[in-house]
């Protein structure tokens, strides 16, 4: 390599840490370690004070206390729980999670197995509510106060109000019982079938999506109504003669999507923790499933590995939300002065 | 939002397909639930708080919760002996399965057990008196509460011949086969198969010799089987693939029933939705000849109930048939013993029982200077309305009663402090020496006991070393007057959970009664078929 190109390199190198965007990601990766860390600690801390442990569980009411010690010493309860703690943590840094107590499977196996299902549920969640709650939040804002405002304001209050596992039993009632335009339990594998994979979806998705929908719904309107109504630009754009459609596209929705995108990704651990009762209603082979089963069973190794995944997934939408702002608004330089 | 939802479950609660049968089943229905057809499908759904929930896997020597999966493990491992009964639930009886017959010799103390011959496993290796002793060895060393505890002298397990196993014991022990439906002695597994693919795989795809194999298996999840081509029984099983399905909760189950993406539920115990599929008529709904009781467990081994007036009191203070009308509209018998209708050596009364006395209740609180009493339970729908029933009547009596809904870990230990004062609780089984029988709430060795008597415990020692039907009837008759007479325990309602089938599905122990074995009746899989 001549010290021309090395010095090339060095360039593009240090170019690249100086960047305050790669700067961010770093920082917040690093920042991930701590939480990570700190959530499993707290995860093993609160799991260890409910009464009972997995072989408690395992072997029911009916067990012997001769039989739960014999199955605690089988699968190691006998030992501290700090030194547990450590033992998992020792595999868990080496990517080793372990295996299932009560199964004896792979946990990294298992959350392989599951990952998936949640993974496209959530997305599929995610779309629902956004893709629903972007337009009507727009139409409601173009026209305050009128039949559609107010309608859409009505559906977003009632929205807000159902908790969602009965707004998933009134979906299955109405669309998989009454019309059955969509099955009430199951999930197809993508491999199998895309057309089947998002059609198993559809309503498990809509439970998770619709409470969302009418959440970023009030959200978005009233921000937009106030950016329309109050704001300095907006009067200047109108006096400028630009229609009103364009100062609300254009203007004031990429002012309020910054807002919008910060409750997004707050709301990001709402929407993986719904997984976890939807997954239940909709028999759906994903990780909320698992992680409801590892508890009831104490199943420690699983429970600490699926908090974790939750964890570093709600680092990471955290990171995107801070990534999106520079995204939306080049004045954004993180790390600038 | 309320509107919104009243005309979501309006349009629901109008949802019933017009041309199904709404009560009777049609003429061409009835008709064709005479004649099994072959082929097929069904997914049968469990509740993942119990049937539904097999996180260990599916070997018998490592599912801890083997009672609770009774329908899988018989489903792959069909059984040495079946619980099998008349379509009303009548006449029930332990028959041989796997087994061709049995024998008791010395008075109970030695059992022979002869197998039928040509049954092979699904894997083609023998089902042979060598594979079913290695497998009883290996599963009473289990840490399954299903795996029995037999009093066996040393080297009790023996083979004699190619085909017979002998089992050897230190005292009679007499209702040992009728223990086998709800142990894990009773599910035999390939020892190729277990030595080919280890604990680890075996316990997710096992292999054994009933009616179906597992394609796939997601543990606490979702099973797959498929007919077994080898089974031993000529043009059976009916069905030619089998789906269990985890799924949360009788709501959940009940409308994926009427979606039509599921064919079967078992153990539904929430009694509105029971009555809301009998009403529909969209569904087949088949309730289980009751076995065990609730009881009230009194805890007589410390204060309040250490004193037999206190214990009293309860008896006169408590008015089940009011509970099992008021609250049930008389859907479930009220026992006044440990047993329960569809249950071995069951009588509808016991003499000088002490019933709902307010008066009396009254006055035994007034010398006892009032009472304070704990009542507690294991929370499912029926208990908790129980519980709550209990608690007023027994307000009425002056009786001052907290209660408490406890998880399971909680529940246990509470019993292992021994400071509880009164349990509500279920008692006894099919055959009361069986499973989780009398002597689990009653006898002085058992933790979750609240009687601690030796004139009972030699009675319930006595009672499962008899080989006589009408002589053990006789003791559990004394066991039951002595408990009333002692005001150990007054007992209650005879739950029995239901099954939900589509219409079209037929099965022993699904769509006709079997009492249940472990909660839910041991359905007897090659048997179930759909019409189509």
């Amino acid at each position: 390599m001549t010290a021309v190109t090395a010095g090339r390199h060095r360039g593009v190198g240090a170019r690249l840490f100086a960047s305050p965007s790669v700067r961010l990601v770093g920082n917040r990766l690093l920042m991930a370690i701590p939480i990570t860390l700190g959530v499993s600690i707290l995860t093993f801390w609160v799991l260890n004070l409910i009464p009972g442990n997995a072989a408690q569980q395992l072997l029911g009411a009916d067990a012997t206390p001769e039989q739960i010690r014999a199955m605690e010493l089988q699968l190691g309860l006998d030992k501290p729980a700090p030194l547990r703690y450590l033992d998992w943590l020792g595999g868990a840094v080496t990517g080793d999670l372990g295996r299932s107590l009560v199964s004896g499977q792979s946990v990294a196996g298992q959350l392989g197995e599951r990952l998936a299902v949640t993974g496209e549920l959530v997305a599929m969640a995610f779309v629902v509510s956004l893709v629903l709650a972007v337009p009507v939040a727009l139409l409601a804002a173009y026209r305050p106060n009128r039949l559609f405002d107010r309608l859409s304001m009505f559906v977003s209050v009632t929205g807000l109000s159902v908790a969602n596992y009965v707004l998933a039993l009134v979906l299955v009632l109405v669309f998989a019982v009454r019309f059955a335009v969509f099955p009430a339990i199951g999930f197809v594998p993508l491999s199998e079938s895309v057309g089947g994979n998002l059609h198993s979806l559809v309503l498990p998705s809509a439970a998770i999506g619709i409470p969302m929908f009418c959440l970023y719904t009030r959200f978005l309107r009233g921000d937009l109504v106030d950016q329309m109504q109050g704001q300095d630009y907006v009067v200047t754009a109108q006096a400028k003669g630009v229609g009103p459609w364009r100062v609300l596209l254009r203007h004031a929705f990429r002012n309020s999507s910054f807002g919008l995108i910060t409750v997004v990704g707050l709301n990001l651990s709402t929407l993986i923790g719904a997984t976890v009762i939807i997954e239940q209603i909709f028999a759906l082979p994903g990780l909320g499933q698992l992680m409801l089963q590892a508890i009831n069973t104490r199943d420690m190794a699983v429970v600490q590995a699926c908090v974790v995944v939750f964890a570093v997934v709600a680092v990471l939408a955290n990171l995107l939300t801070d990534l999106l702002y520079a995204v939306l608004d080049p004045r954004i330089r993180y790390g600038s002065r | 939002m309320a509107v919104l939802l009243a005309a979501f479950l309006g349009i629901a609660a109008c949802s019933g397909d017009p041309g199904a049968s709404t009560g009777a089943a049609p003429a061409d229905e009835t008709s064709a639930a005479s004649t099994p057809q072959k082929g097929g499908e069904i997914t049968v759904l469990e509740d993942s708080a119990f049937a539904g929930s097999w996180p260990t896997g599916l070997d018998p020597a490592t599912n801890t919760t083997g009672g609770a999966n009774i329908a899988m493990m018989g489903a792959i491992y069909g059984g040495l002996f079946l619980l099998t009964a008349n379509d009303d639930g009548g006449d029930a009886k332990v028959t041989p399965n796997q087994a061709e017959s049995y024998e008791l010799l010395d008075g109970g103390k030695t059992v022979k057990i002869k197998l039928r011959q040509g049954i092979t496993f699904s894997d083609g290796t023998a089902f042979d008196a060598e594979a079913v002793v290695f497998n009883l060895k290996r599963n009473l060393g289990a840490t399954c509460t299903c795996t029995p505890k037999w009093p066996l002298v040393k080297d009790g397990i023996g083979v004699e011949g190619g085909d017979t196993v002998v089992l050897r014991f230190t005292r009679p022990y007499a209702s040992v086969i009728n223990a086998f439906p709800i142990s894990n002695v009773n599910w035999i597994a390939s020892p190729t198969a277990l030595k080919q693919l280890g604990d680890d795989k075996f316990r997710v795809t096992p292999v054994g010799a009933g009616p179906f194999t597992v394609v796939s298996n997601q543990l606490s999840s979702e099973l797959v089987l498929e007919r077994n081509p080898q089974y031993f029984k000529d043009g059976l099983p009916y069905l030619d693939k089998l789906t269990f399905k985890s799924i949360g909760g009788d709501q959940a189950a009940y409308q994926a029933l009427l979606a039509g993406q599921a064919h079967a539920y078992e153990g539904m115990n929430t009694v509105p939705l029971m009555e809301q599929a009998q009403s529909g008529g969209r569904l087949t709904v088949t309730m289980q000849p009751p076995t065990s009781p609730y009881v009230v467990q009194l805890n007589s081994k410390a204060a309040p109930f250490d004193d037999e007036r206190a214990r009293q009191a309860i008896y006169y203070a408590t008015d089940f048939e009011a509970i099992a009308k008021g609250l049930f509209k008389d859907r479930f018998p009220v026992s006044q013993s440990f047993t329960a209708p569809g249950g071995l050596f069951h009588h509808d009364s016991v003499p000088g029982y002490r019933g709902h006395d307010l008066d009396r209740a009254k006055q035994l609180v007034q010398e006892l200077g009032g009472l304070k009493v704990e009542l507690g339970t294991l929370g499912n729908y029926v208990a908790k309305q129980v519980m709550i029933a209990l608690q007023t009547q027994w307000q009425e009596a002056g009786i001052t009663t907290t209660i408490k809904d406890y998880q399971l870990s909680t529940l246990v230990q509470q019993f292992n402090s021994g400071k509880w004062h009164a349990m509500l609780q279920t008692a006894g089984a099919w055959d009361p020496a069986a499973g989780v029988g009398v002597a689990f709430r009653f006898a002085s060795t058992s933790p979750f006991s609240g009687v601690a008597d030796k004139a009972l415990d030699d009675m319930f020692a006595e009672a499962e070393g008899t080989v006589d039907p009408a002589e053990r009837d006789a003791i559990y008759t004394k066991a039951g007057q002595y408990i009333s007479d002692k005001a150990y325990a007054p007992f209650g309602l005879a739950f029995a959970p239901t099954n939900l089938t589509a219409k079209g599905v037929h099965g022993p122990g699904l769509t006709t009664r079997i009492p249940p074995l472990v909660v839910n009746s041991g359905v007897l899989w090659d048997e179930v078929w759909r019409s189509r």
